[in-house]
């Protein structure tokens, strides 16, 4: 049962890591306007 | 029609067919083999500037076809003062202001309208938002302002105007959500872990390491992730209320404590519970957050208005000067089609003003040298020179729009959820205590605590807390689908005991513009053609009519427009002149002053007006009309939409007076309005709702707006309101059930951490369900 103390860090910092991300896509505001965003990429050349 | 005395020659050249303009898609008359067709020089020059643009591809692309454009001549006559506009720096000499814009009907515009935004001098960054309205724009103050960019909006038909500030955004919630919801995934594998090892025994020291990680996992949840219902509870406590963060804060602290505690001497905690309940909290939050700023926003861009401009007459010549500037005693001249900026006395001239923002009157008034007119008024025809008295926020329509915005600025009302918390804190408590010393001597203090904790955990209103903020989500969510926009979830919970709707006359059950009323096809063809590029109400109200009887507009030709003469140009070869005929009539006259024919224009009531009062009789409504104008239109108008009860010639206090008497004998109103003298009624009915066109400053007080003008949309805002109601209801029945189980079990100690934290997330499932049901509700009751 010794794979756990590999296995416990392991899975908090990949789900850290993906925290990290989640976090700075909400700081760059990519999270205030969800209407648009599927709208435009229909019109970006 | 005797009226015809001059003959009307249509097929004088080449046999033309009927085609739509390229920019707007009105049917116009056109020679068969013409390459592009246009209806007037304003969507012409709109497709030029697309085409300059290398845009072209707009035309495959949109949805929806764009707003007839102003003519470029005329464009001058709304102009803005763009100079203006609020902006904030954002630093590297940049400045960014958001502004709204009107008219943009399909995913396609709002592309066009960046690039042009976009393709301006000193724009680096522009944004459009579709759902919003609203365009953030990012330029260079050193190499010019915004007039060149939103001229050239404007020049495609979608007003820019300005509104106040940029909106503010959740993402401090979202921040505190994503590290709450972080943790629970890692906390709930761990919990899943050591509940699983009761069954198979786990050794101490994997238990151990598992109950610290959970601990370290927990700590930012309960000290940040929480920190807004701590806040919210001690507001609320130094204000002496006891609102529903507070026993959420009891809870969170009590956990945190508790499983401090049980961590360092070895113990199971209730920490999982903790952070699922603190991320389900923050999510049914974000959720109320989001449709509120959304309502706001929409709220906002509605109340915005242009910077305007007024042209003042100085020894030099006419200049044109941001409306801002004007001082008492200064000379302006007001032309037929615009708004005065000022409130003044007329010096010089006449004309007709049409003043039903004001006062609800439908019919234009005349007014001459010496009399006293107000901003804000529309000069449906003639020429003035007005001496400006007062000005901006002195003007009679600055200082309504200021009381009504300190009105609007009430507090919201406590939900049942908040009025249920006093009561839940102080049993809940009451209870806690009582198992703590029923414990204490049936099983020592490690118990005690134990049977306490659980009590508080089990009794924390998490779905309870969900409930009313969710139903009354979705209920904003369904209303707002069908055209009637709620401010809050007051509002929301005000329209689902509504029983009598006041509606107000002009602007609201009617147009609140001239439309035409009596016409023949073929003068009605002539007026159109040669005032198709006229921004002049009545030319509107024509071109209107005509593009809805489906007359292809022909192209009328040398047009001149002479104040207070009318329009002249030529159609199918022969010279005619559109002027006014006198009180709602035009009529049109061939070179020789021979009649031609007339046209009848007056305010009428909405196509779907009937109906609309109809749909809320039948749903147990009692409707009344409450107006400002003269008895005898009121009664005219009450008879076209089947309304019995008529009230007129009412002031706008006399307005509210009469929602108060009704308010007085137990009746819960719903206003609707549009003008600036609905206000006062708009701001003491139960619920107040404006019009999505009407006055800035009615859109502000109003609990709620109808977007698209659409009166039917009533009847459906308050069929989701009333769903949403009854969703509310059963969901608070259902939290309160669920605690009361809760308590009883973990009086009785039966509840450990396990049960606890199968316990909590299905009691908020309940209560997302009811909350679900809401649209489905008002699906069923509005299409059997």
């Amino acid at each position: 049962m010794n794979a756990i103390f590999f296995l416990l860090p392991a899975a908090l910092l990949l789900s850290g890591t993906f925290l990290v991300l989640y976090l700075r896509a909400v700081k760059q505001g990519q999270f205030d306007d969800l209407d648009d965003p599927p709208q435009r990429m229909l019109h970006e050349d | 029609m005797n009226l015809v005395q001059a003959p009307l020659r249509v097929a004088d050249r080449e046999d033309p067919v009927a085609r739509p303009c390229t920019w707007c898609g009105t049917e116009v008359e056109s020679a068969p083999d013409a390459a592009e067709v246009f209806c007037c020089s304003g969507c012409e020059a709109a497709a030029r500037i697309i085409s300059g643009a290398g845009l072209d591809t707009y035309f495959a692309r949109r949805e929806a076809m764009p707003p007839r454009p102003i003519a470029p001549g005329l464009a001058g006559r709304r102009a803005a003062a763009w100079d203006q506009i609020v902006r904030v720096s954002v630093g590297d000499e940049l400045v960014e202001a958001t502004l709204r814009v009107d008219g943009l009907r399909c995913a396609a515009c709002t592309w066009v309208t960046e690039r042009v935004i976009l393709d301006s001098p000193g724009v680096v960054q522009a944004q459009v938002s579709y759902g919003t309205g609203t365009a953030r724009v990012r330029w260079d103050p050193r190499q010019g302002d915004l007039t060149e960019a939103l001229t050239r909006v404007s020049r495609l038909g979608y007003q820019p105007r300005a509104i106040d500030a940029a909106p503010a955004t959740d993402r401090d919630l979202l921040l505190r959500l994503g590290v709450a919801a972080f943790s629970t995934a890692n906390v709930m594998m761990l919990a899943a872990a050591v509940y699983l090892g009761w069954l198979g025994g786990m050794s101490p020291a994997y238990a151990m390491l598992f109950r610290w990680v959970t601990l370290v996992l927990a700590t930012p949840v309960a000290l940040w992730s929480a920190a807004p219902f701590f806040r919210g509870a001690w507001e609320g406590l130094k204000v002496r209320v006891l609102h529903m963060d507070l026993p959420i804060a009891i809870a969170v602290g009590g956990i945190y404590a508790h499983g401090l505690y049980a961590t360092f001497s070895g113990r199971d905690s209730w920490l999982d519970s903790m952070t699922m309940l603190v991320t389900l909290l923050l999510a049914g939050r974000v959720l109320e957050q989001r449709g509120r700023r959304r309502a706001a926003q929409a709220a906002q861009a509605l109340a915005a208005e242009a910077p305007a401009i007024a042209r003042r007459i100085s020894p030099l010549g006419v200049e044109v000067v941001a409306s801002a500037e004007l001082r008492p005693g200064d000379r302006i001249e007001v032309g037929a089609g615009e708004e005065l900026a000022a409130d003044g006395v007329v010096r010089l001239g006449e004309g007709r003003l049409q003043v039903a923002l004001l006062t609800g009157e439908s019919e234009p008034v005349p007014v001459g040298p010496g009399r006293r007119v107000v901003a804000g008024a529309v000069l449906v025809e003639g020429n003035l020179q007005v001496e400006v008295q007062a000005v901006a926020g002195d003007s009679l329509l600055g200082q309504v729009a200021a009381m009504l915005r300190e009105a609007a600025s009430r507090p919201p009302s406590p939900t049942a959820a908040d009025r249920l918390a006093p009561w839940f804190v102080g049993l809940t408590l009451l209870i806690a205590v009582g198992a703590f010393f029923v414990h204490l001597q049936l099983g020592g203090a490690a118990a005690a605590v134990e049977a306490a904790v659980a009590v508080l955990v089990v009794a924390c209103p998490c779905a309870l807390a969900l409930s009313a903020p969710l139903a009354a989500h979705a209920g904003l969510g369904a209303a707002a689908r069908r055209g009637l926009l709620l401010r809050s979830g007051d509002a929301v919970r005000n329209a689902a005991r509504v029983d009598l709707v006041a509606l107000d006359k002009t602007g609201t059950l009617t147009w609140g513009r001239p439309r035409v009323v009596a016409a023949d096809d073929a003068v009605l063809r002539i007026a159109a053609g040669i005032e198709r590029a006229s921004v002049h109400p009545l030319a509107l109200a024509i071109v209107d009519e005509a593009t809805r009887r489906g007359i292809p507009l022909p192209l009328g030709q040398a047009i001149v427009e002479t104040p207070g003469k009318g329009i002249a140009g030529q159609v199918d070869g022969t010279r005619y002149t559109v002027r006014s005929g006198g009180a709602g009539q035009v009529e049109v006259v061939d070179e020789q002053e021979h009649l031609v024919g007339r046209i009848h224009l007056r305010d009428r009531i909405r196509d779907e007006a009937r109906q609309a009062v109809a749909a809320l009789q039948a749903a147990g409504q009692q409707v009344a009309l409450v107006t400002g104008d003269h008895p005898d239109i009121a009664a005219e108008i009450a008879r076209q939409a089947g309304i019995g009860q008529v009230l007129a010639g009412l002031g706008p206090t006399d307005k509210a007076a009469w929602i108060q008497a009704r308010r007085a004998e137990g009746r819960c109103v719903m206003f609707v309005g549009d003008g600036v003298n609905d206000g006062p009624a708009l701001a003491v009915a139960d619920v107040g709702i404006a019009m999505g066109h009407g006055a800035a400053s009615t859109v502000l007080v109003a609990d709620g707006v109808l977007v698209g003008g659409q009166i039917g949309a009533l009847r459906a805002g308050l069929v989701a309101a009333r769903a949403a109601a009854t969703a509310t209801r059963n969901n608070i029945l259902r939290s309160v059930a669920y605690n009361l189980v809760a308590i009883l079990l973990a009086v009785t100690g039966l509840i450990n951490p396990l049960v606890a934290a199968v316990l909590m997330p299905l009691s908020s499932a309940l209560v997302i369900a009811g909350a679900l049901g809401v649209e489905r509700r008002v699906r069923r009751e509005l299409e059997p």
